[in-house]
C-alpha cells in the first residue's frame, strides 16, 4: 500500500534485515543456516496470530518469503522440502536469481474475487430505485432488503453504480490485478491469484499493492553480501532516485559512506548513465524520427520498454535501442576496473528482470532495492546521521538526475535534441503508470505522436514512486529537484565525463 | 497554547520502520484542522538514533512532548498528539 506503512511493508523490511544479518555475521560456509527456522519466530513471536487465522500459517509465509529474498525459488505447498534446502549453495557470492521474478505465494492469497459490481448496505431500497431501470441487462432486481446484483448476467457496465443516489453499489477487483497495468494477474484452478510469467514486465507493483502480502519478489542481498564477505571487489552504482530515501538526515554524502561502510569499493551515479543514454536518444531521434521512425519512445524504464515491445510489436522499433542508464554505468564500472562486481542500487524490480538478460548479466551483476539495502544497513548498524560526508565517484548533470521524476526524462531528452538543433520543436507526450502507456501507444499507432517523443514510465511518479523506495513520494519527488539543481552540469552535454 | 514538540526518530532501524511515513503523516494533520484546533502548532523534529533500538525497544520510536513512544505507528502517535492538544487546552 503506496504512502501508509502497513504491517506488510513491515513484514518485508523485517525479512530483508533478518536475512542481511545472518549474512554479515554467520557462518556462511557451514550449517549454521537453521538460524532461518528461528527467523519465522522472531518476526512472528507467540502463540497469537498477529494478522490471519493462524500462527502457523503466518510463519509458514514468513519462511517462503525468506527463501525468496535468499534468491531461491518457492517450496512446493503439498510435498516436503527443507527451509533451508539450497540454502548453502546460494552463499558462494555468484549470481543466482531466476525466474520466475515476481511470484503469488499460493497459500498466503485470500482469492479476493475478480471484477464484481455488489450492493452495500448504503442501500435504502427506495422507491426509484434507478439501479434497476439503467440496467440494461436485467441483472438489478429489488430483493427483500435491498437491491441484488445477479452475478451471472451483470456485464459490469458500471452504470447502476452512477444511478444509485445512495452511492450503494460499489465496484471491486482484486487489488493486484488492479494495480498490474500488464493484466498478468489470473487466477490458478483454486481461483488464487497467478502470474502470467509471459505477460509480466516486473514493474512490482502488484508486491506493494497485495493488502495480504501475498506476493514477493526475489532478492539478491544475501548474494551481494556473501560476495563482500568472500573478498571480493563490489562497487555500488545509485539511481538518481536515491536521495531523500533513507530518512531526513540522511545527506547523499552520508549514504555514500554508509554504503561504502557496508564493504562496497565504489559509488557511482546512474545518473550518469542517464547523461549517457540522452545524448544516445538525443542523436537517435534526430536522425529517424519522424523520417524512418514515427516517434520515439523513451528507454530508460525497462518495465515501460518491455511492455511496449509486448503489446504493440508493430511500433516496436519506434522505443529507443539505447539499454537503461543502469546499463551504460555498469559498463563504465567494468570498463575501468575490469573484474569488479557491480551491484545496482534503485527503487526498481523491472531491473532485477532486466539484468538477466543475456546481454545486460555481464555487466550487472546484481540488483537491490533501497527497501533492500536499508536492511542491510540496519542489521549492519550503520547509523546514516553519524556518517561523515563522502563524494559521489562520478557525477551527473541535473538534467541525468531529474530522471527519477516522471517528466524529467522527457525534459532531458528535449534539452539535448535542443542543444543540437537549436529552434527544433520537440513535442512530446508522457504517462507514468502502465495503463496510460497503453493508451499513449495506442494513439501513437493510430498516428496522433508523429514526431513525437513518448516518455514511459510503470510507477506513479516515476522512478520515486517504484516498489522498492521507502520515502513518500511527493518528500522523495523535492528531494531528487534539490540535488539536481546542485549538480555543476545543466545537462548531458555538460557533462565532461562523456 | 504552546506549540507540540514531536521528535520522530530517523535513525538507520526507525526509518526502516516506517517513521518517514509518521513524519509525513504528522504533515497532514492540519488538513483536519476544521475538527481540531491547535493542530497547526506541532513542530516535527527528526531526530537521529538514541540507541533504544539497540537496548531491544522497537521501532519506530516517536518523543510527544518528551514522552516516549517505542513501536510507534501513524494511529498511535497522532493520538498522543491530539490527547496533548486536548490536555493542554483544560
Ligand atoms: S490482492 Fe493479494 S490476496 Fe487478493 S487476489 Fe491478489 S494476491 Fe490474492
Ligand atoms: S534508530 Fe531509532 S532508536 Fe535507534
Amino acid at each position: 500500500m503506496r504512502g501508509i506503512f502497513t504491517p506488510i511493508t513491515k513484514i518485508r523490511r523485517q525479512v530483508f534485515s533478518e536475512v542481511a544479518k545472518f549474512a554479515f555475521e554467520h557462518d556462511i560456509e557451514g550449517d549454521d543456516f537453521g538460524y532461518f527456522y528461528e527467523s519465522a519466530y522472531r518476526i512472528i513471536p507467540g502463540e497469537e496470530p498477529l494478522y490471519r487465522d493462524s500462527v502457523f500459517k503466518e510463519r509458514a509465509i514468513i519462511r517462503e518469503r525468506i527463501r525468496m529474498a535468499m534468491g531461491l525459488p518457492m517450496r512446493p505447498t503439498g510435498t516436503h522440502q527443507p527451509l533451508t534446502e539450497g540454502m548453502q549453495d546460494t552463499a558462494d557470492g555468484k549470481k543466482r536469481l531466476d525466474l520466475p521474478l515476481v511470484n503469488v505465494i499460493p497459500f498466503a492469497c485470500e482469492k479476493c474475487p475478480t471484477d464484481r459490481i455488489q450492493v452495500s448496505d448504503n442501500c435504502r431500497k427506495c422507491l426509484a430505485h434507478p439501479c434497476t431501470a439503467v440496467c440494461p441487462v436485467k441483472a438489478v432486481s429489488i430483493g427483500k432488503n435491498a437491491a441484488v446484483i445477479d452475478q451471472d448476467k451483470c456485464i459490469k457496465c458500471g452504470r447502476c453504480i452512477t444511478a444509485c443516489p445512495y452511492h450503494a453499489i460499489l465496484r471491486f477487483g482484486r487489488p493486484c490485478a488492479e494495480a498490474c497495468g500488464a493484466d498478468a494477474i489470473d487466477s490458478d484452478e483454486l481461483g488464487r491469484a497467478v502470474i502470467n510469467q509471459e505477460k509480466c514486465v516486473a514493474c512490482g507493483l502488484c508486491i506493494v499493492t497485495c493488502p495480504f502480502a501475498a506476493i514477493s519478489d526475489k532478492s539478491e542481498i544475501f548474494q551481494v553480501i556473501t560476495a563482500i564477505r568472500r573478498g571480493k571487489r563490489v562497487a555500488a552504482i545509485i539511481a538518481p532516485s536515491f536521495v531523500g530515501q533513507f530518512g531526513p538526515l540522511a545527506t547523499p554524502g552520508k549514504i555514500v559512506s554508509g554504503i561504502r561502510k557496508l564493504g562496497l569499493s565504489h559509488v557511482i551515479e546512474v545518473g550518469w548513465g542517464a547523461d549517457y543514454g540522452s545524448m544516445q536518444e538525443a542523436d537517435e531521434f534526430i536522425v529517424h524520427v519522424p523520417h524512418d521512425k514515427k516517434f520515439l519512445g523513451t528507454s530508460c524504464c525497462p518495465s515501460w520498454a518491455m511492455f511496449a515491445r509486448n503489446v504493440q510489436p508493430e511500433t516496436s522499433d519506434c522505443i529507443a535501442l539505447s539499454h537503461t542508464p543502469m546499463v551504460a554505468a555498469a559498463k563504465k564500472v567494468k570498463e575501468l576496473s575490469p573484474g569488479t562486481l557491480v551491484v545496482f542500487i534503485g527503487p526498481c524490480v523491472a531491473k532485477k528482470l532486466e539484468a538477466l538478460e543475456d546481454e545486460v548479466r555481464p555487466y550487472v551483476d546484481f540488483v537491490i532495492t533501497y527497501e533492500e539495502l536499508m536492511g542491510m544497513f540496519s542489521a549492519k548498524e550503520i547509523e546514516l546521521s553519524d556518517m561523515e560526508e563522502d563524494t559521489l565517484g562520478t557525477l551527473a548533470s541535473r538534467d541525468g538526475r531529474g530522471y527519477a521524476v516522471a517528466g524529467g526524462v522527457a525534459e532531458a531528452l528535449v534539452n539535448s535534441i535542443k542543444r543540437r538543433q537549436p529552434g527544433r520543436e520537440v513535442p512530446f507526450m508522457k504517462a507514468d503508470n502502465l495503463r496510460d502507456c497503453h493508451k499513449m501507444l495506442r494513439l501513437a499507432k493510430a498516428g496522433k505522436a508523429d514526431g513525437y517523443l513518448l516518455e514511459g514510465m510503470a510507477c506513479p511518479g516515476g522512478c520515486v514512486g517504484g516498489p522498492g523506495t521507502l520515502s513518500l513520494i511527493p518528500r522523495a519527488g523535492s528531494a531528487v529537484k534539490a540535488f539536481a539543481a546542485s549538480s555543476p552540469y545543466l545537462s548531458a552535454d555538460d557533462n565532461p565525463m562523456l | 497554547m504552546g506549540k507540540i514538540v514531536v521528535e520522530v526518530c530517523a535513525g538507520t532501524h526507525c526509518t526502516l520502520m516506517g517513521s518517514m511515513d509518521i513524519i509525513d503523516a504528522i504533515a497532514s494533520l492540519p488538513e483536519i484542522g476544521h475538527i481540531e484546533d491547535g493542530l497547526n502548532d506541532i513542530e516535527v523534529i527528526p531526530v537521529p538514533c538514541r540507541n533504544h533500538c539497540k537496548e531491544n525497544m522497537v521501532g519506530p520510536i516517536v518523543y510527544v512532548e518528551g514522552e516516549i513512544i517505542p513501536q510507534a505507528d501513524q494511529e498511535t502517535v497522532l493520538a498522543a498528539i491530539i490527547n496533548k492538544i486536548r490536555a493542554q487546552k483544560v
